[in-house]
């Protein structure tokens, strides 16, 4: 990735292109100088739709802004704590004068150490919820010891290891709190680009702009998830990038793919994006090509990594680009703002940026590619904060939902072909299991989501053990497979009256009665609870369009607008209706 | 060579090009704090591909002193100027 220059960010970053953004508030506590992030940080922000807001923690005074002294720095405002704790701030003697020290000396430091990360963790922790990223301490480039120092279960390396594993199970225990492992950038740039020692000595800054360059990336590689803008699909063109050469002119046997020069290019390429499959990244393919050639090649290459079961949907064919994408989206049932495009022509990259700027562009150059497998894995796109067995089950979902599509076109009456769907819908409170994948349907749906709450697994932790609030979780399983946990709902209750706090559903589970029959499960539960009245709550987004009227379609009544809500209630006194017939069973526990 | 510098001098500093001057400095311009300093360093090293030495760094302590670091490393940029 090309490296921007101060001048360049200051030109791209306008108050007037910042302001209309949402805010993305980010407090930084540090042991070392660190402004000189800032601008990385606002930048990165802002290609990804946000105002970045700095705020830092006074110079080598993070346990006393852990204690709370500096008041607006940590607050429910707050979306992510950066700790970056240098250990030669900390503990000059483990650092940098560590073959004096005793075994006792270094237990000392060790425990010293390890009550603070523990302190100053839970003290941010009463102040905020937002996101803490923690960066753990670099290793030793000349480790103290010099050679010896590897061999020694006692030596300065093998300290620092344990150190940051410490760290990592302390924030392992805390909700939305993660290790960032600095010694991942740092490989990447090597140590002599990685520190700049002018400012380290001048003004204690220890990191040269190209190393901030390079933490700002990782930081938003959780941002990303947190805020919701992870990408979903992977888009491929074939020739020349899943191989070498054309298929149509060079034959099954001409193209280049294997495990040796030059078709190993291609081949690891092939393999990092089958990683990302198994990471629940959809996989696409949109090319220009005869269609039977295309898969001749999957069916018969002995060296193709990728399968035809791993692709969920594919146009090959020799219409433009930018059609084919907008129906990859529609087939998926995707924004086509979820969707990442490789190619290596040019032209097709050029025409996607003019006619669909939503779709993030990863051009391949043809000469290069030797660097394809590190372009795919240093674009940081794809992360998600946890991996969920949806996720790991995705893609066959989406094939099965392309069977369904296929069994949809040979039955002709709905009621009949929903029957033939065997649906059978799970509907529970919330528990320790589901709260992670509860979260991210919170942070992940964008369409069908009448609110578009976004909530961190510590705000469904603390929802669903509330008296005043039930979290209701949706999983369906069909003749086809099983989509997992598809839908929530978060009721709040105020009196008399239900709060529709939060609908939410996966949009590959829309357009078969499952909503219906949720929203009823849900005011049943509200009944039960002694509401006499359900509130619903339509808040308009640029995605969620789909939705406007679904209140009004489930015989709600409009009570009005206000500040660009829609309100709806329901009498639940008159309330019975009940759920379509055609499920097969619908397993509920909390309709009773 | 000079307008490169005025004009970095005045992004990093957040300050209108007709405030700053030959004689511009800490001692006159209160945004230019140590952390400005630094910006402004890192700044002027990106955009004419240099690299000062720390005592340097500490010294250029003014828009004339800046200017005199620059051509010391870029001498064909100093007679450019000249000519």
């Amino acid at each position: 990735m090309k490296t921007l220059s101060y001048s360049q960010i200051q030109e791209e970053l306008s108050p007037e292109k910042l302001a209309p953004l949402p805010p993305l508030n980010i407090t930084i506590l540090r042991n070392i100088t660190l402004e000189p992030i800032e601008p990385y940080l606002r930048y990165l922000g802002y290609q990804m739709g946000f105002n970045v807001r700095t705020r830092f923690g006074g110079y080598d005074r993070i346990f006393q802004e852990a204690a709370g002294e500096q008041k607006d720095l940590l607050n429910e405002e707050t979306d992510c704590v950066l700790i970056f704790l240098k250990l030669e701030t900390l503990s000059w003697s483990l650092a940098r004068s560590f073959p004096g020290l005793s075994l006792e000396q270094i237990e000392v430091e060790k425990e010293r150490i390890q009550d603070f990360f523990v302190k100053v963790l839970t003290g941010i922790r009463k102040q905020t919820s937002g996101m803490i990223l923690w960066h753990g301490f670099e290793l030793p480039v000349y480790p103290a010891l010099g050679i010896i120092d590897p061999q020694r279960k006692a030596g300065q390396t093998a300290l620092i290891q344990d150190l940051n594993q410490f760290l990592r199970d302390t924030l392992q225990q805390q909700p939305n709190a993660y290790f960032v492992d600095l010694n991942t950038c740092l490989i990447r740039i090597g140590a002599r680009n990685f520190y700049d020692l002018r400012y380290w000595h001048i003004g204690k800054a220890p990191y040269s702009r190209e190393a901030l360059q390079e933490i700002a990336r990782e930081v938003f590689k959780y941002l990303r998830p947190l805020k919701g803008k992870s990408k979903k699909c992977l888009v491929l063109d074939c020739d020349h990038v899943l191989w070498g050469g054309t298929i149509g002119e060079d034959g099954l046997a001409g193209i280049k793919l294997g495990k040796t020069y030059p078709g190993s290019a291609y081949y690891e390429f092939q393999q990092e994006i089958l990683n990302l499959y198994h990471r629940g990244v959809i996989l696409a393919l949109c090319s220009k090509n005869n269609e039977e050639e295309v898969w001749e090649v999957f069916q018969k290459h002995p060296e193709m990594v990728l399968q035809k079961e791993h692709i969920a949907t594919a146009q090959i064919n020799w219409r433009d680009k930018a059609t084919n994408l907008q129906q990859i989206a529609a087939d998926l049932n995707i924004g086509l703002d979820s969707l990442v495009f490789m190619d290596d022509s040019d032209f097709e990259i050029h025409l996607i940026r003019q006619t669909l700027p939503e779709v993030t562009v990863i051009p391949l150059p043809r000469d290069r590619a030797i660097e394809y497998r590190e372009i795919l894995a240093s674009c940081g796109l794809f992360e998600t904060l946890a991996l969920s067995e949806e996720d790991r089950n995705r893609g066959m979902m989406y094939r099965a939902e392309a069977a369904r599509k296929q069994l949809q076109r040979e039955s002709i009456n709905l009621e009949s072909y929903y029957a033939s769907l065997e649906m059978v819908l799970e509907i529970r409170f919330a528990d320790e299991f589901s709260i992670p994948r509860i979260a991210q349907l919170t942070q992940k749906t964008n369409q069908f989501n009448l609110t578009t709450r976004r909530y961190s697994d510590a705000d469904i932790q603390r929802l669903s053990e509330s008296d005043s609030a039930d979290v209701i979780y949706l999983r369906l399983r069909d003749r086809f497979g099983d989509s997992g946990i598809v839908g929530v709902c978060i009721l709040k209750y105020e009196a008399d009256q239900a709060i529709l706090d939060s609908f939410l559903l996966s949009c590959r589970v829309l357009g078969r009665g499952v909503e219906e029959a949720f929203l009823i499960q849900c005011l049943k539960r509200a009944k039960l609870k002694g509401s006499k009245v359900a509130m619903g709550e339509y808040r308009p987004t640029a995605k969620n369009g789909q939705v406007k009227d679904f209140y009004l379609n489930q015989a709600f009544k409009p009570v009005g607008v206000a500040d660009q809500v829609y309100s709806f209630q329901m009498d639940l006194t008159t309330f019975t209706r009940c759920e379509s017939q055609f499920f097969k069973h619908i397993d509920s526990e909390i309709d009773k | 060579m000079k307008e490169r510098v005025f004009q970095i001098v005045s992004q990093v500093l957040g300050l209108p090009l007709d405030q700053i001057h030959e004689q511009s400095s800490p001692e006159n311009i209160e945004a230019w704090d140590s952390l400005k300093h630094m910006n402004l360093i890192l700044a002027l090293e990106e955009e004419f591909g240099v690299q000062f030495t720390d005592e340097k760094i500490v010294e250029m302590l003014s828009v004339k002193l800046i200017m005199e670091a620059v051509e010391e490393l870029l001498p064909q940029v100093k007679n450019d100027s000249q000519r």
